[in-house]
């Protein structure tokens, strides 16, 4: 295994090479006797690479087996069109066909099948069609649409292929110029329905000017659509959120000293009554770490708000002292409201670094 | 709290297979040597060690507290007072050191195999243990268990090509790479063995997540923050950088750094040598910074992240209790309070809240003021410093602009170590602690 990996670089490319020249050489022999009677030729060719093979090549070989098929295939394919054809006016203009083929001649392997399958189409043609699958879906497909086959037929490519034959190739490559013709007919056959319906087609194009105009016009209703719902959406018919203001009950739920953690889950918020810089206050803590916004956690043995994430600590009164946090908690406006409940308002926050702790709607004195 | 009956019996079919696995694998690798290597002395050790991995396996099939081996209680104890943050990163660091220094001796295969035989049977032996097991064998870490022993074997594999070049290059050989680069084709080559691979890793995740099924926890929600929360595993490298730096800094700036100090790597580096081969010798501050960023300040955080951060993002030592009442005391505070109140004794810059703005920014600038030296000339002073005295060669190859990117990049990243380790010292929270604007290191 290990010395067949070490080897195969350069076995691969030695047997490519030798399967190159394996090929290359067949159709050189063919080369020189054109004119051979069609199964010889075939069979020459067919049985040349055989020989020769080493281990890639099975591949090249059958490759090479598969390509004279493919000219074989076209040309019967003629064959049989021009069969069916026949005794219809078509017929002359498909007569030029068979002798464009030559043209195609100068690709090396093509050289050793077309004069001597051209010939034999004709005669062959029903026989060798039944022969092979890829004849029959050939014939098939050239029966159903004439496209491909006077694709196959015209003949552009030989012309600047051409090199030393240029001589035998001139002649057949002005007259493949002519094969293109009988597609012509058949196509605008094609077009007239396309036309008709077109007509029906085209209507949005007519009345916006243009195929983009239609494409983009559609796209900007739907998206302007879209937007709308969109917009609709950011109006629920019910808000299931609580209210920015909410009671938290009377002042006396409140000792000195307590941190009030039952409206953390609903409203996300500490209700402590405190001492603040020497002033005992009530006030309403946001329950979001000024570090990275986890929530932080109401350790009452230690009498410390510690947050999970990275481990900032706050003290009672909202200020950050250990962890990463960089400014200490917010405070929500608190109020004593008109039936002696306190009263949070999440609208308002209040920051101790910007000195907004002294704002007397951010506590309540006791 | 750990070695009770009733885990070590729960764990104690899974310690039995452990050892019996490790047993195996022993065996396996004293037939090789015996077979492949013909060194008989060598096998016959590795046999015995297999039969001694058996003698354990048995031991611990039998799940008495007794029985199955177990790391002695005061062992524990030592090693959970000993560890911290900060023995944690030197020991680690340490580890780094010496891992480089005496590489010609680690990178030895017979070296290398004793040491991960001793870390899996370390692991087997703490695995008795309730706590360790029960952050080990979390079903979501244990595949950071195993990425541990995988990063550690690639480095080793690395290392070891990198140690025999280095040895050829002196003997005025070249290395192992340019003599033997016969080179195989994509077709079908790699392209079958990453079939083999794909199918194999798709087999191997499909067992896995039938057998350890990932744990579903409660539904999120926005005011219950889970204790401790943490960072898919790849990010806890960062969420740990996090402890040390404002947001924007470890969150944003820094790993844009990263990426950037990735992406500018090639156009930094003028070090031809190397190129298609594994070397230290010939690229030591290369190698030593990369493998020092990465090893140090990304893979030995993951694991503390992982590992070693419990509850309140607590530090917990492998057998201890991952209590969320645990108390440690981090008292951190920012420079300026440092310098104005504990050394001058003065009550900080301070300016009335309606003060016009300029006031106010001065009055920043003022109490920033020793933060912003120490930056300014980490950053601005130290670049040219280091260009005449440790850089100079470096300098003059590279050119300006390529030694201050070059030289920046370096900096902030040894900004990371350098604040840990002022944390753990002076209890630093930030050098600059402007919260008006959110503007914080």
């Amino acid at each position: 295994m290990a010395e067949n990996k070490k080897m195969s670089t350069a076995e691969i490319l030695a047997a490519a090479r030798a399967a190159k020249a394996a090929k290359a050489e067949p159709p050189a022999a063919a080369d020189v006797a054109p004119p051979a009677d069609t199964p010889a030729a075939e069979a020459q060719k067919a049985e040349a690479p055989k020989p020769a093979p080493a281990k890639p090549i099975a591949k090249p070989a059958g490759a090479a087996g598969g390509r004279p098929s493919v000219a074989e295939i076209m040309a019967l394919a003629r064959a049989k069109k021009e069969a069916e054809q026949g005794g219809g006016a078509a017929a002359p203009v498909e007569k030029p066909a068979p002798k464009p083929a030559p043209a195609k001649a100068p690709t090396l392997k093509a050289d050793g099948d077309k004069p001597a399958s051209k010939p034999a189409a004709k005669a062959v043609a029903p026989k060798a069609l039944a022969r092979d699958t890829a004849s029959i879906l050939a014939a098939a497909r050239t029966g159903a649409k004439p496209g491909p086959m006077s694709k196959a037929d015209a003949p552009p490519r030989p012309a600047p292929v051409a090199e030393a034959a240029a001589i035998v190739k001139a002649p057949p490559a002005k007259l493949a110029a002519a094969p293109t013709l009988p597609s012509k007919p058949v196509k605008p056959a094609a077009k007239k329905g396309a036309d008709a319906e077109a007509d029906r087609r085209g209507f949005l194009e007519m009345v916006l000017g243009s195929f983009m105009a239609t494409g983009f016009t559609a796209l900007s209703i739907t998206g302007g659509l879209f937007g709308l719902g969109f917009a609709r959406f950011m109006f629920p018919n019910v808000l299931a959120e609580p209210p920015s203001r909410f009671k938290v009950g009377f002042r006396e739920g409140f000792p000195a000293g307590k941190v009030e953690t039952k409206y953390v889950a609903q409203y996300g918020v500490w209700v402590v009554n405190s001492d603040v810089g020497g002033l005992q206050q009530i006030y309403a803590l946001k329950t979001v770490c000024t570090h990275l916004g986890c929530t932080p956690n109401w350790l009452e043995a230690e009498q410390k708000f510690k947050c999970p994430c990275h481990g900032s600590g706050f003290y009672k009164d909202g200020v950050n002292f250990e962890g990463p946090a960089p400014r200490p908690l917010e405070r929500y406006a608190i109020r004593v409201s008109d039936d002696g409940q306190l009263e949070v308002d999440k609208g308002r926050t209040f920051h101790e670094e910007q000195g907004q702790w002294a704002d007397p709607d951010s506590y309540i004195t006791v | 709290m750990h070695s009770n009956g009733l885990f070590l019996k729960d764990v104690a079919g899974f310690l039995g297979s452990y050892y019996t696995g490790l047993a195996i694998m022993n065996a396996i690798a004293a037939f090789l040597i015996w077979r492949r290597k013909n060194r008989t002395g060598e096998a016959v050790f590795w046999a015995s060690v297999a039969t001694a991995l058996m003698v354990l396996a048995s031991l611990a099939m039998s799940g008495s507290a007794t029985w199955v081996p177990h790391l002695p209680e005061s062992l524990r104890k030592l090693v959970n007072t000993l560890s911290g943050p900060v023995n944690y990163t030197a020991g680690t660091t340490a580890l780094f050191a010496g891992a480089f220094v005496f590489r010609k001796f680690f990178v030895k295969p017979m070296v290398a195999w004793t040491v991960f035989n001793a870390a899996l049977l370390l692991m087997g032996l703490a695995m008795a243990d309730e706590n360790f097991a029960s952050i080990v064998m979390k079903a979501d870490n244990v595949p950071i268990v195993g990425l541990v022993f995988l990063l550690a074997f690639f480095t080793w594999v690395a290392t070891k090509q990198a140690v025999e070049n280095d040895e050829r290059i002196a003997r005025g050989l070249p290395p192992l790479e340019k003599e033997n680069d016969e080179k195989v084709l994509v077709w079908p080559d790699l392209v079958y063995t990453e079939l083999i691979c794909m199918v194999a890793v798709s087999a191997f995740l499909l067992a896995w997540a039938l057998l350890l099924p990932a744990p579903l926890e409660e539904p999120a929600s926005s005011v219950k923050t889970p204790n401790p929360s943490k960072a898919p595993w790849y990010f806890l490298g960062l969420q740990e950088m996090l402890v040390y730096f404002d947001p924007w800094y470890a969150g944003v700036a820094l790993p844009s750094m990263v990426i950037f100090g990735l992406m500018a790597m090639p156009y930094l580096d003028f070090n031809k040598k190397g190129n298609g081969y594994y070397s230290i010798n010939e690229r030591k501050f290369a190698y030593l910074t990369f493998q020092f960023g990465f090893l140090e300040l990304w893979i030995t955080l993951i694991i503390l992240g992982t590992f070693l951060r419990g509850p309140n993002w607590n530090f917990f030592g492998p057998f201890e209790f991952w209590s969320p009442y645990k108390v440690e005391v981090l008292n951190n505070v920012d420079l300026p309070q440092m310098f104005w109140v504990n050394m001058l004794n003065r009550p900080l810059p301070r300016v009335a809240a309606d003060a016009p703005w300029y006031a106010q920014m001065a009055t920043i600038l003022l109490r920033e003021a020793p933060g912003l030296v120490i930056m300014a000339a980490y950053l601005f002073l130290l670049p040219p410093l280091l260009a005449v005295t440790v850089f100079r060669k470096y300098f003059a190859k590279m050119g300006l602009v390529r030694y201050l990117v070059m030289i920046n990049l370096m900096l902030l990243m040894l900004s990371l170590p350098l604040k840990m380790v002022l944390r753990w010292t002076l209890n630093l929270k930030y050098l600059i602690s402007i919260p008006e604007f959110s503007l914080n290191f």
